[in-house]
Formats: C-alpha cells, structure tokens, sequence
C-alpha cells in the first residue's frame, strides 16, 4: 500500500484524490449543517456544460497544454450561472426550491449533453476526456495536476479557516449576524463559491455524477461523533481523504484483478465513503443506532433486574419460585431465569432450593432502596405537586429506575426524611432497613 | 432496406413528409411495419414526454422533484439486477418489478434514513441515491466488461431504439394515464390537504409510494432514449411553464403535456435539420432539453408581464 505515494504513476493519482475528496469533505460540512445537501447535486450536474465547453474551446483555439485551467475555469463559471439561474428562479418567478434545484440540474446536463454529442463523432478524443469527468478518473494525472489541485483544496481550506467566524454564525442565527455588521449576501456569495470551488475541484476525481455524495457522506459521518462545528470541520476532512485513499486503491486493484475492465475512481470513491457513513450512522459512539438499541436493552434489563429484586424484598417471608415471578413480571421463564442468573452473579440473591429464590442482605439493601425511591417519589407528587394519592403509583413505577443517589439525597432532604408513603407504607431508609 | 424519407430534410419540410406520411398511413397506403426510425423517435419521446408531464405535475406540486432525482440515479441499480436476473431488457415482466422494487426501495430506504437513523432529509435522500448509483455502476463494469453503457445511461441515445421501445413506452403511458384517472380525486386530496386526506382514511404516505412507482416506471420507460437524467427535465421544465398560465390542476396537466409532446416533436425535427445542414449528428435528448429550455424562456416575459399586470390590478382594487 504504501508503493501508492512512491511509485510515480500511482503517486499523483492517489495524493490528487485524496487532497480532492480533503476539500470536498471540509466543505460538505458547510453544506450538510445548512440541510442544503442537495444543492451540492444540483450544482455539480451544473458543472458539465462548462467543462464540455472548455474542452472543446480548448482544441478549437489549439491551447491543449492549458486544458485544465479551461476545464476548472468553465466548469466554475457554469456552476456560478447555474446559482444565479437557480436564484431567478426563486426570487422571480415564485418556483419553490426543489423544482428550481432540479430544473437547474437536469437543463444544464441536458444543455451539456448536446455539446458534448456534437463531438463525439468528430473529436473523439474531446469527448473521451470530457466522458472521465462523468464518474472521475484519476489516472491520467500527474505532478502538475497534484500541484493545481493540491494548491485549490488549500486555498479552499484556507478560505474556510480565514471566514470560520462569519460563516460559523451564519449557519446558526441570520437575524444576529446581520446586527452585528456582516453584509447577509457577502457571506452568502462566499459560501456559493466555496462550494462551488469544491466541487469544481472534485469532479476530476468523483466525477459530476456522484460528486454530491462527496459532500453528503463525511460531513454525515462527521456529525455522528460530534456536536462542535470546529471538531466536524476536522472528522469530515478526515474521512474525505480516507475516502479518496481507498477509492482510488480500489479503482486501481480492482483493473488489476480483472484485466481489460476500466473501473472509474468516482463510483469506488462513494462506495467507500457511503459504507463509512453507514458503519458511522450504525455503530458510532452516544448517536450510532445500534448503540441507542442497545442502550435502550440494557436500559430495559436493568429494570427487569430491579422489579424482580423488589418483588423478592416484598415476598421476604415466603419464598418465591420462579413461575410466580415469570407470571407478575409478564415474561418467559427463560427470560427471567437469565435475570435472576444475572442477579445470582452479581451476589443479590441466591437460590435455597429448586427454584426458590432468597435475598442476600446485599440484595435485601438493593431491593430495599428501589422501593425507598419509589415511595419518596410518591410522596413528593402527592405533597409537593397536588397528584391525587391513588393516582401516583403508577409513575412512581417508572421514576424509581432513573433516579440518581444525588436526587435521593435531595429529595430526602426536601421531604424531611419521611417515614411513610401515602399508602402509610413504610419507607426503608438508606441502608435498605424498614425503621 | 428502405430509405429514410427524412434524410437532407431541413425543419419545415420534415413537417411536410411527417404530415404526407400521416395522411398516406390515415388512408392505409402505408403499413406500421414501414415506420421510419425518426417516426419512431417521435413516436418513443412524445409518449415519454405525455408520461413524465402527467407524473411530473404531481411531483413539483408535491415538493417531491428531488426525489424523482434519487430515483432517477437508483433505477440503473434496478435495471442491472434485473437485467442479470432475467437477461433482456425489453420483457414487461422484468421492466415492471424493476420500477415497483427501485420506487419502493428508494423511498424506504429515504424513510427508513430519515425516520429510524434520524439523518436530516435532504442528507438522507443524497446519500440513498449516490451510494445505490455507485453501487450499480459498479455492478456494470464487473458484468458487462467493454461496454458504454456508463456513458449511454447518461446521454441516452435515439438511435438505437426500436418498435419494442414503442411497446414499453406506451405500456408505461397507459399504465400512468389509467392510474392518474382511477386515483385522480385520491392523489389531488394527499397533494394538496394531507390533514384531510389523513383523516378521511387515505394515507398520504400510500400515495407517496404509489407516485413513486409510476415515476420509476417513467424514468425507466426513459432510459433508453434520454438517459437517466435528462427525463428529469421531462418532468419538471412543461410542468413549469404550464404553472406560469395556470392556477387549475386540471389545466396544469393539459397543458404540460401538450407542450411536452410538441417539444418532443419540434426537438426531432430540429435534431434531423441540424444534421442535414452541419452533419452533426446531437443527441436528440439533448436537443428536446434545450427545446424545453427555449420554450422556458420565451414563456417568462409573458408570465412577468402578466404579474406586473396583476399586481397593478391588486393596487388598484386595494
């Protein structure tokens, strides 16, 4: 792997996307944080007319050797044209968003698509070059591409760097920022062409098609283990530069593995930066779902756990079996024998005979301290809150598996360490006795 | 093998043999076997165009055109599967769980993003359509080594059509026309008050799936002779012009569909001029696109006019 930043015909390719997918990323989170990801779609398919037309400029007029300069300079005007249009359409004539968003895409593609027609035939050449910016191709790169690039995703970098403030309190309060002197459109048309920069920049390796997917995924990735703007800027450059790694290596060993088969950089490029957004939306630390699920089931067990503690502390005189806890609990013997197993290891209770379950006195104070929360808790709804004492049972249920020892402390407190629940039950006190 | 009549035909005289031709066929002198291929490009893009503008007037009334988008990205994920599956292109059976799969998958997947992971929607809908286009493409390029198909899904392309393409296309208008009429009352109540139509008992969210179906089949209907992309101008473009002269739903949907079928028309016709007098031969998608975009244009000074005049009119009753 690590011949792909020495070997002179895959350094260039490698470093190039990688910087490319660096910016991309970066600039996603602009995008991403303002729900307007879908504009980076629009403005990319915005892009192919200018580049079909560059290219083609560049062979009428015969200044090959400056045809990237063309490309990055027609593809951005056409995608500041593709705004302007879009904001006609918006300000003018009253069509809402997303009818303007994809007028603008489909009619600059489509406008796009017959210029690059018109020289299929005839430029074969032209229209090959103008096809690998379709779904990206990183290949024919070389030195001089990494330095035009690298230099663009710096400045790009550079720009959000230098603008953090403005553009950081655009996103979150317009009415503030206005008040505080920053002109609303001068921000405005810089974000436009950041992002418009960004992915002018891309489309050499993703390619117009799938370039907003370049913008979507890290920032999504990013948002899932981090709450802060500067943190996001951060991961999601991050995981655009893996990305555009890994695309770019796959690209190249999979037209290693089947020889004649030319696998463009762009779709490997998403492919590897969407499977990191699933794997990021799935298993991510505090957001990730499998890990709310989670928290949720063991949520969930722990409180099996604990009314099945206090149904043995309320039943301390006879013993109870484990069908009377299967049938009032409401589940499988399966079930509850692997929570009572759970509570065995942990030393709360043990087992005298066959099936027949007993308190440890660690367990008698456990159990103990569950029903003391749940009756301080009654008596605070009836005595503080004016809830009906026959209505309060029910919530108390819930409450008792959430309270903190801290609240416990003040509710003891607040409520004078009281001896009796309005049932005129007796409360345990802290060490789990029955005074 | 006959000759093309509309070879070194300029604008106006492709109209003249088209008519001549008609009329020959109106009268039985010509039988449907001797279709002309340009007849057959007309024929394929007016129906795509009368399908897209009955589906598109209830996708931009909707808010839902960004999803026809997606779709239009992860119907390539569903033509490859099941043209693996199945092995031809052209087989009802295969085109209709191509779109009923992409439409629900899609939207599922949309929902499921949105609803259960708690992504924000617009970030959902990118994220659902580039990775299952990724996905296709690169199922492509392991199965169909040597092949342009990459390129062709996105230009689309005329020439290659044929008398089947008639058959799916004008299923597909059939299909739209009979499910817009059945359901017309349905889809205006879940269009325009989903509160209502929530509590008469018609999910709007049934609908939402519903639409997205027939848009699947459109878009795939369309795949072959536009691409995947540009029928979104097929969509979206007569939709927006017929909505600068109308209020009327009704109308809206005359009237896009009437200007989606001339385009169709006028873009051929101007497809074989340009190759007659400069022998390039454009992508007739393409050049239906830019007739769209023409007739947009010429259609606004109209639409502002008549704002100004409407809003002059407001003054001056106020």
């Amino acid at each position: 792997m690590i011949n792909f930043f020495t070997d002179p015909f895959l350094r260039a390719p490698t470093i190039g996307a990688m910087l490319m997918c660096f910016a991309s990323g970066v600039v996603g989170v602009l995008v991403f944080v303002q729900r307007r990801s879908l504009l980076g779609e629009t403005l990319s398919h915005a892009t192919y007319p200018g580049v079909t037309l560059a290219v083609v400029a560049a062979a009428f007029l015969g200044l090959d050797e400056w045809l990237p300069l063309f490309i990055l300079s027609g593809a951005l005007l056409s995608a500041l044209l593709g705004l302007l249009v879009m904001h006609f359409l918006k300000l003018r004539l009253k069509v809402r968003e997303d009818s303007a968003l994809c007028l603008v895409l489909a009619a600059f593609f489509g406008v796009g698509v017959t210029i690059a027609s018109g020289v299929q035939f005839t430029h074969t050449a032209q229209f090959l070059k103008i096809q690998a910016y379709l779904y990206g191709q990183v290949a024919t790169m070389t030195d001089i591409h990494i330095a035009i690039y690298g230099g663009l995703s710096l400045l790009i970098v550079a720009m959000v760097f230098l603008f953090y403030k403005e553009l950081q309190s655009l996103f979150f309060d317009r009415p503030f920022t206005t008040s505080r002197g920053i002109a609303s459109w001068g921000i405005d048309t810089l974000f436009c062409v950041i992002v418009a920069l960004a992915l002018v920049i891309g489309i050499r390796s993703v390619g117009v098609v799938l370039m907003s997917a370049m913008l979507i995924a890290p920032a999504a990735s990013a948002r899932q283990y981090t709450n802060r703007l500067s943190l996001m800027f951060l991961f999601a450059g991050f995981f655009g530069l893996i990305s555009g790694f890994f695309g770019s290596y796959l690209s190249v060993v999979l037209s290693e593995v089947f020889p004649g088969r030319s696998f463009a950089t762009g779709p490997m490029i998403v492919l590897v930066a969407s499977t990191i957004t699933l794997l990021s939306l799935a298993f991510a630390p505090k957001k990730g779902l499998a890990i709310r699920y989670f928290r949720i089931a063991s949520f969930r067990f722990n409180r099996l756990q604990e009314n099945i503690l206090k149904a043995i502390w309320r039943h301390e005189k006879e013993k109870i079996s484990l069908g009377e806890l299967a049938e009032c609990q409401g589940r499988s013997r399966q079930y509850i024998k692997l929570v009572l197993f759970r509570l065995m290891a942990r030393g709360w209770i043990k087992s005298s005979s066959a099936n027949l379950y007993t308190l440890t006195p660690e367990g008698h104070q456990q159990g103990g301290r569950i029903i003391r929360l749940h009756r301080l808790w009654e008596v605070y709804l009836v005595n503080y809150i004016g809830v009906g004492s026959e209505r309060v049972h029910k919530n108390a249920e819930e409450i008792e598996h959430i309270l903190s020892p801290e609240l416990e402390k003040k509710l003891t407190r607040l409520l004078d360490n009281p001896e009796r629940d309005p049932h005129n039950q007796p409360i345990p006190q802290s060490e789990g006795h029955v005074s | 093998m006959y000759l093309n009549p509309y070879s070194n035909t300029h604008f106006f005289s492709f109209f003249g043999i088209l008519l001549q031709r008609l009329l020959a066929f109106c009268s039985g002198q010509l039988p449907f076997a001797e279709l002309a291929s340009d007849e057959v490009q007309i024929l394929v893009l007016i129906g795509v165009a009368l399908s897209s503008a009955l589906v598109g007037s209830f996708l931009v009334l909707r808010k839902m055109t960004m999803l026809a988008n997606a779709l239009s990205h992860t119907i390539l994920l569903g033509i490859v599967v099941v043209y693996l599956l199945f092995h031809e292109l052209f087989h009802l059976r295969a085109f209709f769980i191509a779109s009923l799969v992409t439409g629900i998958l899609t939207t599922f997947l949309t929902e499921f993003l949105t609803k259960v992971i708690r992504l924000q929607e617009d970030a959902s809908i990118g994220l659902v359509f580039t990775s299952l286009f990724a996905t296709g493409i690169l199922l492509i390029n392991l199965f169909f080594p040597n092949t342009h198909i990459g390129i062709e899904l996105v230009m689309g392309n005329v020439d290659a059509l044929q008398k089947n393409d008639l058959l799916l296309v004008y299923t597909t208008l059939g299909m739209n026309v009979l499910a817009f009429t059945l359901f017309f009352k349905e889809f205006k109540l879940t269009t325009f008050d989903r509160a209502l139509s929530s509590s008469l008992g018609l999910s709007p969210t049934l609908y939402n799936y519903f639409l997205m179906v027939l848009t699947s089949a459109t878009a795939i209907s369309a795949f072959r002779s536009v691409g995947v992309f540009m029928v979104l101008a097929f969509f979206v473009v007569p939709v927006l012009i017929a909505r600068l002269f109308t209020h009327t739903l009704s109308t809206l949907i005359y009237l896009s569909m009437g200007i989606g079928g001339l385009s169709a028309l006028v873009g051929v016709a101007l497809s074989r001029h340009i190759f007659t007098i400069f022998q390039v031969g454009l992508s007739t998608g393409g050049i239906v696109v830019c007739t769209l975009l023409l007739f947009y244009l010429i259609a606004i000074p109209f639409a502002l006019k008549r704002r100004v005049a409407t809003s002059a009119l407001y003054r001056a009753v106020k």
